[in-house]
């Protein structure tokens, strides 16, 4: 489930080397003001998964005398964090971390992330759009700081799409069409694949179709994981797979890549970001691919699947100078500049800052996608993202109740099992749900 | 160890017939024993103890939350709350049942097959026993959860040569499908451990008397008869030690259902295993007090099902 390629684990050493830095630097009082005026830099620990991170924090470091960042990759999804929690647990968190959309109501609500209001409120309220602002504000505190947003994208083969004389699918009644045609010039290849171990994906497609997993009503969650349009998305899918239309393979697995490197399905469904993992991926298909909208159900709509943002977790001394690091990254040139610039793994990620999407669009290396306009593409595509939708406070539980339930028994019994969780969830944590 | 080597060694000096010298004895005694032991009760308080404790004070409390949650969470004591709570799931209840349907099946397969193994390289038929003992030994000394990478791989369609193999003959099989992932998960689990507890056995049959054999041969027993009837009846506390540590193992099972379930098999969900649901609660979930709770219910099987093997088997041995 990871949002771009596979990153693995970094040896356990880095990070208590990394924690040992963390000792030997601050040497403050513990307030959580920067002591700055000791002369020595003030060192904070920065923990995430996404690409181009390296070459991000070496800029920061480079451009920055007061403040220094340490860097620590960890894997992304579930097991990042745990990895995030149980160390806010056991006191020895990282100062800033990358959380997801999705994460920030649950690691929020848990006390894992320090309030930020303070130090960035002003940032998210005066720079982002109100879309994105209210993935982050929650109870009135902002949470976090967003860097990009991730419309989703549909991503195909122009070379094999010309062989089987298909065109690109604009609705989801000519994604069907298509599929069919494939499967009929060659019993071998598909279209593409849903995976059923990628709730994420599920979620970003009721999303585009207009249903709303999680809404707050006043003080109240109000989960909607089985609302009509999601029903309707989890059914289609269905469908397919049971006309075997579709494959279904593991998300983000060797035989799902194999099945696209040696042209066995011809198209996926993918966001933004995805772009940035294709050509560590899939090298040899440089050329070979390019990105459309998403096929949609009549108008044009679009979820957002994955995106990332920066919170700064419980127990950090140094709040104010984390704040400084995530606005840096956030809105600042030279930090998506650098980001881009990672020549091992380059991000694709879109900005959800508007400015700073101008300067990525200039930096981002097309020719992979054979010189289209990927930035443009997926700007187009921001402003029809479907307003109002809310993650849970209760998501990763979700998330698996959905993905457990969809293996055994198809999407349609996955939303609604979904939906049993997050109202369960809601109840047992002592949250008020809805009537 | 070294506790009844002292006296030995002091009892030359001092002939037993003294009393004053065995007093002063016993005292140097009691001081070496207390020396030697206090590391092992170190170590056993704080990392046994100590944890088991922290778990049972964990397991009394929940968080708790109120309105949409952001006002930080409360730590509440609930008794037995979260016991109640992992009893009354029935993901936590059906795990049980995932463990008990694999046992029935892991079980005969693996100690049959290791008993089946040692016998065979005991008759008196068998060459190279020191090479068979060592090649069925090998799987064994690789890494359980390597070993799952190695055999996701070849149960992978796509990826693996098994599989083409198989279509190439005209066959088709899918280890991850409902109704083959038990059998799918008990052959990796067995290819681990049937070497291991064939050299068990093969250990127990050395000790077995050769007379006695020799009188059974004598006798007439063929060598079948003399295998089941003289050699297995002899080793029966090692078959039983066997199944017992098995049982232990099994209802701990973590890193096969937790690769199956990553590579997509549909009936291996997130909580198949009593081990996978506990570090669901704990990690997924950040409930720790439902962890701890599930925890000290799955020690308690475990020391239930030790007690209940071990009574079966003095039985059966005092019966054999």
């Amino acid at each position: 489930m990871s949002r771009t390629s596979r990153s693995f684990r970094t040896a356990a050493a880095a990070t208590i080397a990394a924690l040992g830095m963390l000792a030997t630097a601050c040497g403050g009082d513990g307030g959580s003001t920067d002591s700055k005026s000791d002369g020595k830099p003030v060192t904070i620990n920065y923990w995430t998964w996404t690409l181009g991170a390296k070459s991000t924090v070496e800029a920061f470091n480079r451009t920055h005398q007061d403040i220094q960042v340490k860097f620590t990759e960890i894997p992304s999804s579930t097991e990042g964090y745990s990895k995030l929690s149980n160390a806010v647990k056991a006191g020895n968190a990282p100062d800033v971390a990358t959380i997801e959309y999705q994460m920030v109501p649950e690691f929020a609500g848990q006390g894992n992330l320090i309030d930020l209001t303070k130090y960035a409120g002003e940032t998210v309220k005066s720079k982002f759009p109100a879309t994105i602002q209210s993935l982050v504000t929650f109870g009135g505190k902002t949470w976090t700081v967003p860097y990009d947003v991730a419309p989703q994208l549909y991503y195909y083969r122009t070379d094999l799409f010309k062989k089987y004389g298909i065109e690109v699918p604009k609705t989801w009644d000519e994604f069907k069409t298509a599929a069919a045609t494939v499967k009929k010039k060659d019993k071998n290849v598909r279209l593409a694949s849903m995976p059923k171990s990628d709730p994420a994906l599920l979620a970003a497609l009721s999303w585009q179709a207009g249903g709303k997993w999680f809404a707050t009503e006043g003080d109240a969650w109000k989960p909607g994981v089985n609302d009509t349009p999601s029903k309707k998305v989890a059914t289609y899918w269905d469908g397919l797979i049971k006309d075997d239309l579709v494959q279904s393979f593991t998300a983000y697995s060797p035989e799902e890549t194999k099945a696209r490197t040696s042209g066995k399905t011809l198209s996926f469904l993918g966001a933004s970001w995805s772009a940035g993992g294709m050509k560590t991926a899939m090298p040899d298909l440089k050329g070979k691919w390019a990105a459309a909208p998403m096929p949609n159900w009549g108008t044009a709509a679009s979820g957002n699947y994955g995106g990332t943002s920066y919170g700064v977790l419980k127990g950090s001394k140094h709040a104010e100078a984390a704040a400084e690091f995530i606005k840096w990254l956030t809105t600042n040139k030279a930090g998506v500049e650098a980001r881009l610039a990672d020549l091992e793994s380059p991000s694709s990620a879109l900005p959800a800052n508007p400015e700073m999407r101008e300067v990525a669009a200039a930096k981002f290396d097309t020719s992979y996608l054979n010189g289209q306009d990927l930035y443009e593409l997926a700007s187009a595509q921001v402003d029809t993202i479907v307003p109002g939708w809310t993650w849970g406070p209760n998501q990763m539980d979700v998330y698996t109740a959905v993905q457990d339930a969809t293996a055994k028994s198809g999407f349609a019994a996955g939303v609604d099992t979904g939906q049993q969780k997050a109202e369960a969830g809601i109840t047992e944590r002592g949250l008020k749900l809805a009537k | 160890m070294a506790a009844p080597v002292a006296p030995a060694v002091k009892a030359r000096r001092h002939p037993p017939t003294k009393p004053p010298g065995t007093s002063k004895l016993r005292r140097s005694q009691r001081r070496a024993a207390t020396l030697l032991i206090t590391p092992f009760f170190v170590l056993f308080a704080a990392v046994m103890a100590a944890p088991i404790g922290y778990a049972v004070w964990m397991s009394l409390f929940q968080e708790h939350s109120s309105g949409l949650g952001f006002g930080g969470t409360e730590r509440v004591f609930s008794g037995f709350g979260n016991y109640t709570k992992a009893l009354s799931d029935t993901g936590f209840r059906d795990s049980f049942v995932h463990i008990a349907l694999y046992c029935a099946l892991y079980i005969p397969v693996m100690i049959g097959g290791s008993l089946l193994l040692a016998l065979l390289v005991d008759s008196a038929m068998a060459r190279a026993k020191r090479f068979f003992q060592l090649a069925l030994f090998l799987p064994h000394a690789i890494p359980g959860l390597i070993a799952s990478v190695i055999w996701i791989y070849l149960y992978t369609p796509g990826l693996s040569p098994v599989l083409d193999w198989i279509g190439a003959l005209g066959g088709s099989w899918n280890f991850y499908s409902n109704d083959h992932v038990l059998s799918s998960m008990v052959n990796l689990c067995a290819w681990q451990w049937i070497g291991y507890n064939m050299v068990i056995f093969y250990a127990a049959l050395q000790a077995v008397p050769r007379e006695m054999i020799e009188a059974a041969v004598v006798d007439g027993a063929g060598a079948i008869r003399t295998a089941l009837q003289i050699k297995v009846p002899l080793i029966a506390s090692a078959v039983v030690m066997t199944v017992l540590f098995t049982c232990v193992g099994a209802i701990q099972i973590f890193t096969e259902p937790k690769l199956l379930n990553q590579r997509g098999a549909p009936s291996i969900d997130t909580e198949w295993s009593p081990t996978l649901f506990i570090w669901k609660a704990g990690f997924v979930q950040h409930d720790y007090g439902l962890a701890a709770a599930a925890s000290l219910l799955l020690a308690l099987l475990g020391v239930l099902l030790s007690y209940i093997v071990t009574r079966l088997g003095n039985r059966w041995k005092a019966a054999s």
